[in-house]
């Protein structure tokens, strides 16, 4: 409760962070007023592959589990309501000002608002885990899998089509055609990414885009135009360059504009919430833009925490599944926590819409790229990601997430290790993972053995 | 001690090409390799076709996580162990890096990298689209081309041709012998040897479909359909359901039905002039193929009743299905509980088999081998 405590005073006064996870826990009745009062059909996606479904204005994508209700704390629920009327910034610093005046009752109500949030989303992503596994999913798949099969399960009869990439993890495009035999009645489109880029793939790959785009106008009554798509690519570079500076700057500074604790909590944050954009790609640019801006304000005020002595660790891969206490235990060893998958499989690079006037073109050469070098690619390269993303943030070790059952991604650690100790001689470890909560005394004791050689 | 023997044949075979000068080109088993582009190269394509156990996944872990796919794990294990029976292992050359699964990436890309062995890349689409079989004509020309720099001349398009009818009589052959009344186990044995040696054993096969059926299948047997992983050499497995009182009938796996059935019509293979059309036509006709989306599940329930509703009419038997789902198998896993349902709606019976190589399992799958065959 000590760190919840610090935690929600420092969240107070990025309004920013608020609003993300507002529009994440809310989601559920977000999408129920885009789909029955304004009749838009809902795409669901998963991974970070939302931004084609941005070129139809009536379509919304989603990745499933927001379409569920949370337990959103009822003040939270409050400043959502109150922030319709005032507006968030208006609300959010009323509260610090409540909250600077000492007001105990307050202070408490705004720690179990941020308490909330945090645990929500985990204990949410655990319970699409055990639909999943109750449902009939092998528990010899990851983590990733199981739980978004929970999701597909409960909640996938209410989306229109799903949108399906394939990529190298075979479970993944397994998972994908699995969702039409849990008996999910919304149209199946596929893109296929080449597995490799030889030849004349780029313009097979464009051509794929185009027929997904032809299956996704028969849902949105052909509301698809170009320069919708171009406008949203845009939008999503820049929520690009945000994320990307505030791993990159904001992270590997010396001086935190907030306690370290929080400063994961954050990044976790913008981990799940960069899939779908939270189903509104200009609403997530302003806020994470103005994250950006809050946290520098911070800095450049001389508020926040000074870190330079905290060794800086990073811990990948996440997305997939990983222990959230982890980085609240490497935080309690004296430690700091970077989190940047999203980089690491490359979907932080730039969609490439300067070089080309035609917005699908653009998006191929993205995609490509990320086959290429991130998310699709093999063990050796996938190893040289991990080892470019570590240097770049300048990381001084590295915790190794083994998800049980993924065959793909957390899958290379053999290779990795020896790149890590030959290229930039920091300390690794690999730790197991396969359900949240679920073994936090063991990496308690392997983080404190690990963390003991930066004393 | 049959395996054992024909392993050790099987190596002074290839020891005896590899002094001819040939190369040999290994890959793990999948059905989409052109095997055809290896042999007209000149070299000997080595299907990875053989069993693990407790040893042999076990010296996996120092390179991939132990929640791999257990035939994965053993296939590394058998690099890195090298146990005497799989000498001819040392023999390879080139191993080719695919992508059936993410565990034929991970392993094959282990073996190439830490047992200092040639890579070669063939990666396959995942998708059956015209986009997708342009990008497998793309793959095949890059394959050609890696051969033929090993081999130093170019792949000549009548020995590529002839090559390929090699391997379609090849599969006929094989067909016949799926269809030949006799033991699941013989038919085994036949499947494994064939595959290990390829078309050159052609001859041969004559002879031993002709020896292997005089022995007899007793009536009493419990006919079985046997799909998902396929059974290698050096398993147990079939020993376990014919000391259970069944019998493979059909052998739905990569060993078995998922290869001979890839027959190449006479008519189209007369009617097209470039080989890697011919290759690129049966990739498209590959339809019962694990490796692709969407469709794989419809497609089997489907095949399944076919077969079942053939063997009933013809035979009077009903058939069980036994799904062996070789541990962390994700082709096979992720949709075993759909397929169950589905069959047994049709009336089907099925058991899931999943386990993996160790020896500790056997008591276990004994067991439930044997309530499902009296169960049938």
């Amino acid at each position: 409760m000590k760190k919840m405590s610090i935690v929600a005073d420092e969240l107070i006064r990025f309004s920013s962070v608020l609003r993300m996870a507002y529009n994440f826990l809310d989601g559920r009745n977000y999408l129920k007023k885009k789909k029955f009062r304004e009749k838009k059909k809902l795409i669901s996606v998963g991974l970070p592959f939302s931004d084609l479904v941005y070129g139809f204005p009536d379509l919304v994508p989603v990745l499933p589990i927001r379409m569920h209700e949370f337990e959103i704390h009822k003040y939270l629920t409050y400043l959502g309501s109150a922030s319709n009327v005032f507006g968030w910034n208006r609300v959010t610093n009323f509260l610090g000002y409540i909250k600077d005046l000492g007001i105990k009752d307050i202070s408490q109500t705004v720690d179990d608002i941020i308490e909330n949030v945090i645990t929500t989303i985990n204990s949410k992503y655990n319970e699409m885990y055990d639909i999943g596994v109750e449902s009939g999913i092998s528990t010899d798949f990851c983590y990733g899998v199981k739980s978004l099969y929970g999701m597909n399960v409960s909640k996938g009869k209410n989306c229109d089509a799903n949108l399906n990439y394939t990529i190298r993890c075979s479970t993944w495009n397994k998972y994908l055609e699995s969702i039409e035999a849990i008996g999910n009645p919304s149209k199946q489109i596929w893109i296929e990414i080449p597995p490799r880029n030889i030849g004349n793939t780029l313009e097979l790959l464009i051509d794929n885009i185009n027929q997904g785009i032809s299956e996704l106008e028969k849902i949105s009554d052909f509301s698809y135009s170009d320069k919708a798509l171009r406008d949203h690519f845009q939008t999503s570079n820049q929520i690009r360059q945000s994320y990307k500076k505030i791993i990159y700057d904001i992270s590997t500074a010396d001086f935190y504009p907030c306690n370290p604790a929080t400063f994961c909590e954050i990044l976790a944050l913008l981990n799940i919430s960069f899939h779908d954009y939270n189903s509104n790609a200009t609403r997530y640019k302003d806020n994470i833009t103005l994250l950006l801006e809050e946290m520098r304000g911070r800095i450049n005020k001389g508020i926040g925490v000074d870190v330079s002595k905290k060794p800086k660790i990073l811990i990948t891969p996440m997305f997939g599944g990983w222990e959230p206490e982890t980085h609240d235990i490497i935080c309690e060893l004296g430690g700091r926590v970077l989190y940047g998958d999203w980089d690491l499989l490359r979907f932080l690079d730039d969609i490439p819409i300067s070089n080309t006037t035609d917005p699908v073109e653009a998006y191929a050469q993205f995609l490509m790229n990320a086959n290429e070098n991130g998310i699709g690619c093999d063990n050796d390269k996938l190893t040289d990601s991990y080892v470019r993303l570590a240097k770049n943030l300048k990381a001084e070790g590295l915790v190794f997430v083994q998800v049980f059952g993924c065959h793909s991604v957390s899958n290379c650690y053999t290779m990795l290790k020896e790149k890590i100790r030959r290229e930039l001689e920091i300390p690794s470890i690999a730790l197991n993972f396969n359900k949240m909560g679920e073994n936090v005394e063991q990496v308690r004791t392997r983080l404190g053995a690990f963390m003991e050689m930066y004393r | 001690m049959a395996n054992f023997k024909l392993l050790s044949e099987y190596y002074l075979s290839l020891k005896e090409k590899k002094e001819e000068g040939k190369k040999v080109v290994a890959f793990m088993s999948h059905d989409n390799i052109p095997e055809e582009l290896i042999d007209a190269a000149g070299f000997i394509p080595l299907r990875m076709i053989f069993a693990g156990n407790d040893e042999l996944m076990d010296a996996s872990h120092d390179f991939l996580s132990p929640s791999t796919c257990a035939f994965a794990q053993s296939c590394i294990g058998a690099f890195s162990i090298k146990p005497e029976k799989y000498k001819f292992l040392e023999l390879i050359d080139y191993f080719i890096v695919s992508n059936h699964c993410v565990s034929d990436i991970c392993a094959s890309e282990v073996i190439a990298k830490y047992f200092n062995i040639k890579r070669l890349n063939f990666y396959v689409s995942y998708t059956k689209t015209e986009n997708s079989l342009k990008y497998f004509k793309l793959e095949l020309l890059d394959l050609k081309k890696q051969l033929e720099e090993i081999k130093g001349t170019e792949i000549d398009a009548q020995v590529l041709m002839d090559s390929i009818k090699k391997y379609n009589n090849f599969k006929k052959k094989l067909l016949e012998i799926s269809n030949a009344i006799i033991s699941g186990s013989q038919k085994l044995n036949i499947f494994h040897k064939a595959m290990l040696y390829g078309p050159n054993i052609l001859p041969e096969l004559d002879n031993i479909i002709a020896e292997q059926s005089q022995t007899q299948i007793s009536d009493e047997s419990k006919d079985i359909l046997l799909t998902g992983c396929s059974i290698f050499i050096d398993d147990y497995l079939n020993n376990l359901i014919e000391e259970g009182g069944g019998n493979v009938v059909f052998f739905d796996t990569w060993v078995g039905f998922n290869y001979y059935y890839q027959i190449i019509d006479e008519k189209v293979i007369n009617a097209t002039k470039d080989s890697m059309d011919l290759l690129a036509h049966r990739f498209d006709n590959n339809i019962y193929g694990d490796h692709t989306v969407p469709n794989f599940l419809e497609r089997k329930v489907s095949h399944i009743e076919t077969f079942y509703r053939k063997h009933e009419k013809k035979t009077g038997k009903k058939v069980g299905v036994i799904n062996h789902i070789i541990k962390f198998c994700d082709h096979m896993s992720i949709m075993s509980s759909h397929l169950k349902k589905k069959l047994k709606e049709k009336g089907i019976p099925v058991l899931n088999l999943e386990r993996d190589y160790s020896r500790a399992n056997r008591g276990q799958l004994s067991t439930r081998i044997e309530a499902f065959l009296e169960m049938i």
